[in-house]
């Protein structure tokens, strides 16, 4: 009963303490926890969100909502076709692309033999055979066709190459195993494709332009029967099958329903978070630590300020805060009225940071990510994280409130009211 | 509400050194009663009168209110009556600077847990009856001295208490203003308050019916003021009129 009644006559002070404040120090306030809210979720979003971006990527480029690849120790996917069509008849799947990956070689300018002492011009590359109009439609491939033209079904010695592998777009490529970057390569450029012990001269059709953490980067494309024939495969085992399913739909059972069906014998099944490169989810992991570091920083800021204000506040009112214990207002109740002020300042500054992050920052970014040479960016705000930093920044800017507020009103009544020590 | 002062003493340690302020003050206050405390400067009479009023604790001797002895009482007891039976006029206003006048005068009785609406209606009777039904939502900072002073009477008296006590409360305040506090003052005693005020100006003392003199800390006189003597302050209104 007692304590309700500190409430209601902290409540009380507050409310009025802090609508009859200047306008100028209110605003002041709020602008210094919007600021921090925007530090804690938007510095650590945005680092999220450039991983996020690369995870996005290999995602809708190349794995899917759920990947189902060659074992380790096979060269590609048994019964593929009925692989295929059992996928395809599942009710979540919406759309599937099968693909033929295999290791090989892209050489340019070998018309000119290589002068004493250089290489010729070559690198290494994923080659990849696909339908080019079931790709397109899983991936949407052919936005990123920069120079040139996309496959068609029936082209005939045609292929995409990937930004990294030519030397006007490839973003330190020749500092990554295994690439070295082709010169004077345009779309009708020929090439030679080299896979196992055969080798074709076919033409560069179109060039892919990525960000260099795109799957898309270093890899040679063309269409399925193509690739077939240079291998000289003649069953129609695939080494790749990237499926998405319904939005909505648990990627991780879905993934653990196809093993179970029996893939699992002839293929590894993994969801898009199991099949993106090991690297990127630890990059995920430091930046979102950097951007957690970054914020508490933000935090403390946000702690001294408050701190600042209510104990400028409470030592100048020190006089009357005395004559209001002496007169019977408990000190609890001149407290929590300081506690309630911090509040509704972080309150206010979250909401409007709420507003901001939910109502602008995530829809604008997520329609328009930030170009950056690693990936697009997107702000990556979980609802949960979220509430969680609101809850840090209210939690903070309590004890920011109530502990110059406790230093002052703890102090003896009487000498607070004679203003001595 | 009878108050009972026995052998009071208080005294100050500062490192070895000790100053008696109070040496020994020995009375009583009837219920009732309008009493004025005068004396020099530093002659000890705020100090009595926050061991009287329980905002401090005295080094000897001992203050009976309500037949129990305050040295007795925990602080949470002490808060208690100081809230609920206690009323505060100090030399400075002390109001709270957001808060309008009759929710300055409301806050010690929402701290005694009455409901809100109570509380306000409460807080405009007692503004009433120091003149400021027409300063309600005023701020302070809206306010005249003597208004702002008027206000702090309200919130003193607004719970109705056992026992009002003023520390100079005319000492920051123009003349008119003065006569005004002393008019309310007045009005209080003839409806019943008891009223225990200090003041080095004799002339206001003159309000009270008995005036106690202190110097260095003992109590050197100790006067009915006869009724014919007694100084009674008119209404500013009427005053001016
Ligand atoms: N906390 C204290 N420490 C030391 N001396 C004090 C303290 N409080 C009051 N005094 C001294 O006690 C004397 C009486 O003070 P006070 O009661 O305020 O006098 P008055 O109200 O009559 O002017 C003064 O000499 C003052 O300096
Ligand atoms: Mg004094």
């Amino acid at each position: 009963m007692h304590f309700l009644t500190n409430i209601r006559v902290g409540w009380y002070l507050a409310l009025r303490q802090v609508r009859r404040a200047s306008v100028w120090t209110n605003t002041l306030i709020v602008f210094v926890m919007l600021l921090t809210f925007l530090n804690l979720v938007v510095v650590t979003g945005v680092l999220v969100g450039l991983v996020q971006g690369i995870t996005n990527l290999y995602r809708e480029q190349e794995t899917g909502d759920v990947l189902i690849s060659t074992l380790a120790n096979q060269t590609d996917i048994s019964h593929s076709p009925d692989i295929i069509s059992f996928v395809k008849s599942l009710p979540q799947v919406t759309d599937l692309s099968a693909r033929y990956v295999v290791g090989g070689t892209i050489e340019a300018n070998y018309q000119t033999p290589p002068a004493p002492g250089e290489t010729p011009n070559e690198s290494a590359a994923s080659i990849v055979g696909v339908d080019p109009a079931t790709e397109n439609a899983f991936s949407h491939i052919s936005a990123f066709v920069g120079e040139g033209q996309y496959l068609s079904a029936g082209d005939y010695d045609a292929v995409l190459v990937g930004p990294q592998l030519i030397d006007r777009y490839s973003f330190g490529g020749d500092l990554l195993p295994n690439i070295s970057a082709l010169h004077n390569v345009y779309p009708g450029t020929k090439v030679r494709i080299t896979v196992g012990t055969t080798t074709r001269v076919m033409t560069v059709k179109g060039i892919l332009v990525t960000t260099a953490n795109s799957p898309l980067a270093s890899k040679v494309i063309m269409p399925e029967n193509e690739l077939r024939t240079l291998l000289g495969r003649n069953d129609y085992a695939v080494n790749q099958i990237a499926v998405n399913v319904a939005p909505g739909t648990d990627t991780t059972a879905f993934a653990n329903l196809l093993r179970a069906s029996g893939i699992g014998a002839d293929a590894k099944v993994q969801t898009a978070q199991e099949a993106i490169p090991a690297g990127v989810a630890e990059v995920e992991g430091t930046f979102a630590s950097i951007g957690n570091a970054i914020g508490s920083i933000g935090l403390v800021v946000a702690a001294v300020t408050i701190f600042i204000v209510i104990f400028i506040n409470a030592i100048t009112r020190r006089k009357f805060i005395g004559i209001l214990k002496g007169i019977g207002i408990s000190g609890e109740a001149i407290e929590l009225a300081y506690v309630f002020q911090s509040l509704m300042y972080a309150l206010v500054g979250s909401a409007i940071g709420l507003a901001i992050v939910y109502g602008f920052l995530v829809p604008y970014f997520g329609a328009h990510p930030i170009k950056l040479p690693i990936s697009d960016a997107v702000i990556v705000a979980p609802v949960s994280g979220t509430a969680l930093r609101v809850l840090l920044l209210v939690v903070t800017t309590a004890i920011a409130g109530y502990v110059p507020a406790r230093l002052i009103v703890r102090k003896n009544t009487l000498d607070s009211i004679l203003g001595r020590n | 509400m009878a108050i009972d002062v026995k052998n009071l003493v208080k005294s100050f340690h500062d490192g070895d050194r000790v100053t008696r302020v109070l040496k020994g003050i020995t009375l009583s206050i009837d219920d009732g009663s309008f009493v004025a405390i005068i004396g020099r400067s530093g002659a000890g009479k705020s100090t009595f009168m926050y061991q009287m009023s329980l905002l401090d604790e005295p080094s000897e001797g001992d203050v009976i209110v309500e037949g129990r002895s305050t040295n007795e009482m925990t602080n949470a007891e002490e808060t208690k009556f100081r809230l609920e039976k206690f009323g505060y006029v100090f030399q400075d206003y002390a109001l709270v600077p957001e808060l309008t006048a009759v929710e300055n005068v409301a806050l010690p009785l929402l701290m005694q847990g009455l409901p809100r609406e109570r509380a306000l209606a409460d807080a405009r009777a007692a503004l009433t009856r120091v003149n400021l039904e027409a300063h309600l939502a005023q701020l302070p900072s809206q306010l005249s001295g003597g208004e702002q002073q008027r206000v702090s009477i309200a919130r003193a008296i607004a719970h109705l208490p056992k026992v009002l006590f003023a520390d100079e409360p005319t000492a920051n305040l123009d003349r008119e203003s003065s006569d005004g506090v002393m008019h309310i003052f007045g009005e209080l005693h003839d409806a019943g308050q008891t009223i225990i005020m200090v003041t080095h100006e004799l002339e206001y003392a003159h309000a009270a019916e008995r005036i106690i003199r202190l110097d260095d800390g003992v109590v050197v006189s100790d006067e009915r003021v006869p009724a014919t003597e007694r100084k009674r302050y008119p209404h500013p209104g009427l005053q001016a009129a």
